[in-house]
């Protein structure tokens, strides 16, 4: 008698034999299909920038805290010698601070609904404490008390008014908390740059304009202002950078022409609010 | 079904050459009856040809069974490739002329030549690739007094073919190529195979599907096809005996046991 088993054995080593070619044919043409498909939508969302780029702004919300906390920790141990400082200065601060940030992040979740950068901002301000605090704080303390810093460069920028100080004099505090924070923050706003020119990330071009408006460069901020509202024309705070470098590179009339427009288009309140200052003569 | 059901069936293909088993197909029937009707006619050799499997000796056989009853017909299945021997045995089967000594070519057609035989003898030669080109320009010498008329079957392969060329281009009269059966013919085949041994239930297994199938693996080669089918029913018995049968079903063949058998057979190479 014939050994069946021994045959279904072979007959089964032949089966699986005889169907490794068409599961081959079979496997490379899904993976053909599954990698088409995968560059396709990759051309399509490539073209979708708008949509794209809230994607890309959070992601490079998630790597930029790792920059701005390297500064933080940087500035932690600088900010003790400046804590000393502002002993000195005296108790003005004090009461002037615990009111504004309160204030504060109300006022960001009005204004800045439609910019994702400054939710960006906002894990900034969480992250590295009192660097944003005070960012933050001379906002406020400009609307109640503009004499309250002792600083060269913050008596400057308090002849200013309003908004454009916050911006001022948190460029000037940083000088303020020792020279050799300076020489970090060009490092990091070069890798910044660096990483920018990589990415092409609307968030990190504003952080790099935002950083030179603080560092006093006006036609460097004007410029990444610029670059961001090319890459994406509807964050705010990109807006009022650039309007607020043209007014300081004496270009009073072009500010109040592109503020008006965008405000026409986004109907942002922020944004009129800065018009109406620079408008009105408040923000010089 | 019982096994004796498919031990029956698998003797019905085992692959022996008997003109009782000889299934009449429309096409090979044609053919032989052309055989037939050239052995009435004046030729001194007719030559049957064709790939091996293709039921050239079955043909043979059918033809000597149906003519030795009407005339004389030797028929020499298995070739004496002796050419004393050769000579010899035709001497006795013919002409009755018993040698005990040596005889050879001139001798033999001395015997040729006095014979004193009304109709003429029919010689049957299967497999004649095996004799040698001596040997076989002696036949063709014999053959050209009309005095003995020669049937041979030669396997068709390229080696063969320069041998039909050069000995019996010019002087066959006739030759009859054998083929395989088409897909229509293996069905008819199998299943008149299995009805003439009475073999209804599983001549009725064998659909279409099943039979393509076949074909597929044996190119209706006959000798392939009795071969695994032989395989096919030995499978099919021990899988009664087994109490498999049920996992496979009963009512068509199974291309799972064809392909087993095919394995077993050596026609898939597994």
């Amino acid at each position: 008698m014939l050994n069946t088993r021994d045959l279904e054995e072979r007959w089964l080593k032949y089966k699986i034999k005889s169907y490794i070619p068409h599961a081959t044919i079979a496997i490379s043409l899904v993976i053909i299909v599954v990698i088409t498909s995968i560059f396709f939508s990759s051309n399509k969302e490539e073209k979708k920038t708008p949509l794209l780029a809230n994607i890309k702004k959070e992601k490079h919300i998630e790597h930029v805290p790792t920059v701005v906390t390297k500064v933080a920790k940087k500035a932690l141990p600088k900010q003790e010698v400046v804590q000393i400082k502002k002993t000195t200065i005296e108790e003005a601060p004090k009461t002037v601070l615990i009111p504004t940030q309160d204030k504060l992040p109300k006022s960001d979740d009005t204004s800045l609904k439609l910019s994702p950068s400054l939710d960006f901002m906002k894990k900034m301000q969480h992250s590295s404490l009192p660097y944003y605090q005070d960012e933050k704080n001379t906002e406020k303390e400009v609307l109640s008390d503009t004499s309250v810093y002792t600083s060269q460069k913050v008596e400057q920028v308090l002849e200013s008014d309003a908004e454009e100080n916050i911006q001022v004099n948190t460029i000037e505090e940083e000088p303020e908390k020792i020279t050799i924070q300076r020489h970090d923050t060009s490092d990091d706003l070069r890798d910044i740059i660096k990483r920018f020119k990589k990415n092409n990330s609307p968030a990190l071009s504003l952080f790099i304009a935002k950083k030179y408006y603080e560092l006093g460069e006006y036609h460097k901020a004007y410029n990444y202002a610029l670059i961001t509202n090319e890459i994406d024309r509807e964050i705010d705070a990109s807006w009022i950078v650039f309007a607020k470098s043209l007014v300081k590179l004496n270009q009073k009339d072009m500010a109040i022409k592109t503020l008006k427009q965008y405000v026409k288009s986004s109907h942002s309140s922020s944004a009129k609010i800065l018009l109406d200052e620079i408008s009105s003569g408040k923000f010089k | 079904m019982s096994s004796s059901i498919y031990i029956n069936s698998k003797n019905v293909f085992l692959d022996t050459v008997n003109s009782k088993d000889y299934v009449q197909l429309d096409r090979v029937s044609t053919i032989y009856q052309s055989l037939k009707d050239s052995i009435k006619k004046p030729l001194k050799m007719i030559l049957l040809y064709g790939k091996p499997g293709t039921g050239k000796s079955m043909f043979l056989t059918k033809l000597y069974n149906d003519l030795s009853s009407s005339q004389i017909v030797h028929i020499y299945q298995t070739p004496i490739l002796d050419e004393n021997e050769f000579y010899k045995t035709l001497a006795q089967d013919i002409f009755a002329t018993k040698y005990s000594g040596e005889l050879n070519f001139t001798q033999f057609m001395k015997i040729v030549e006095n014979s004193s035989i009304d109709s003429i003898p029919v010689v049957l030669l299967d497999e004649a690739q095996l004799y040698s080109d001596a040997l076989m320009e002696k036949i063709r010498l014999i053959s050209d007094t009309r005095t003995i008329k020669f049937v041979i079957t030669l396997h068709k392969t390229e080696e063969e073919d320069l041998i039909a060329k050069e000995h019996f281009q010019t002087r066959i009269w006739e030759s009859i190529e054998l083929e395989n059966a088409s897909n229509a013919e293996l069905k008819i085949y199998i299943q008149k195979k299995l009805m003439k041994a009475n073999c209804f239930d599983t001549a009725n297994m064998f659909t279409g599907k099943s039979v393509n199938r076949i074909f597929k693996l044996t190119n209706g080669n006959y000798r392939d096809t009795n071969k695994l089918l032989y395989a096919l029913f030995d499978i099919y018995s021990a899988y009664d005996i087994n109490h498999q049968l049920s996992t496979i079903g009963t009512t068509h063949i199974s291309n799972k046991l064809i392909e087993m058998s095919a394995i077993h057979t050596g026609l898939i190479n597994a």
